[in-house]
């Protein structure tokens, strides 16, 4: 294992939600951004020598950004969907077992101006979601 | 493989030496960076910037930035034809598709129009009209 260039990155997604052999790769991006947040309860008491917490809910969110392509408009279907999609992060495709996945509901912008116009979207769990295992 | 950029620099500076209105009015020709010695009428393309933008798994586009510029030694008994020259530079490429394999043309523009006089810095009295522009070209990927 080595440090891995992002170049290789891949997001694929499956409105079905099903996952697995059914997702597709979302072209045109160049960017995702992933968040595991943990929610944590200030519990500090009289004497305590500095503030304590203890966990709560684990969050996780976050975006993906490109640039737009009229052949995909998966994020833009995504986004009118009421029901969350399967999303899948790559951080190198030549390590394809290290990802993160779940249901997502997604979220969709067009970013348009005189250079080549942008999408981005952000994302929010709408399920489990897994990672990668340690080796 | 990956596409060739040679080959947008290729298919600009066809299209300009394809035009017979430019070809009267820049008779020396149409060159990339010099012109051969004793010209005095041509036009020089140039490239300023170049950058390749990425996407996930590969490359996306082609960012080209361009100097297409006429220039001509100023001679007393021979009418300039800079302003001609430029604007029919600018007819031809603005806004005009390049076909170039391997790529999907994006736009091509001008961003910045050039004029100034050149003074020769060993005689003064040569003086080169420079008249053309800033182009900028992207080509997508694929």
């Amino acid at each position: 294992m080595a440090i891995k260039t992002g170049r290789y990155g891949k997001v694929l997604y499956d409105p079905t939600g099903a996952g697995g052999a059914t997702l597709v790769e979302i072209i045109s991006l160049n960017a995702w951004k992933l968040s595991i947040k943990t929610d944590k309860e200030d519990v500090t008491c009289f004497n305590d020598t500095n503030k304590v917490y203890v966990p709560g809910m684990k969050d996780l969110s976050g975006s993906v950004s490109g640039f737009w392509n009229s052949a995909e408009l998966t994020l833009f279907e995504a986004a009118d969907a009421p029901t969350p999609g399967m999303l899948e992060l790559m951080p190198n495709n030549t390590e394809p077992t290290f990802k993160w996945s779940g249901l997502a509901y997604l979220d969709a912008d067009i970013d348009a101006s005189l250079s080549a116009p942008k999408v981005s979207g952000t994302f929010a769990a709408a399920g489990p979601w897994t990672g990668p295992a340690a080796p | 493989m990956p596409p060739d950029t040679s080959a947008i620099d290729a298919a600009l500076l066809e299209t300009l030496r394809n035009d017979p209105t430019l070809r009267g009015l820049a008779p020396n020709g149409v060159f990339f960076d010099a012109a051969p010695a004793g010209s005095t009428r041509f036009v020089i393309v140039s490239l300023v910037d170049a950058a390749d933008i990425g996407q996930l798994g590969g490359p996306a586009y082609e960012d080209l930035l361009y100097a297409v510029e006429y220039r001509e030694l100023k001679q007393v008994a021979v009418e300039s034809t800079a302003r001609a020259a430029a604007q029919r530079i600018r007819e031809l490429l603005d806004d005009q598709p390049l076909t170039v394999t391997g790529y999907t043309w994006m736009t091509t523009h001008r961003e910045r129009p050039e004029r100034f006089t050149e003074v020769d810095d060993l005689d003064a009295s040569i003086k080169w009209n420079r008249r053309g522009g800033q182009y900028r070209v992207q080509m997508a990927v694929g």
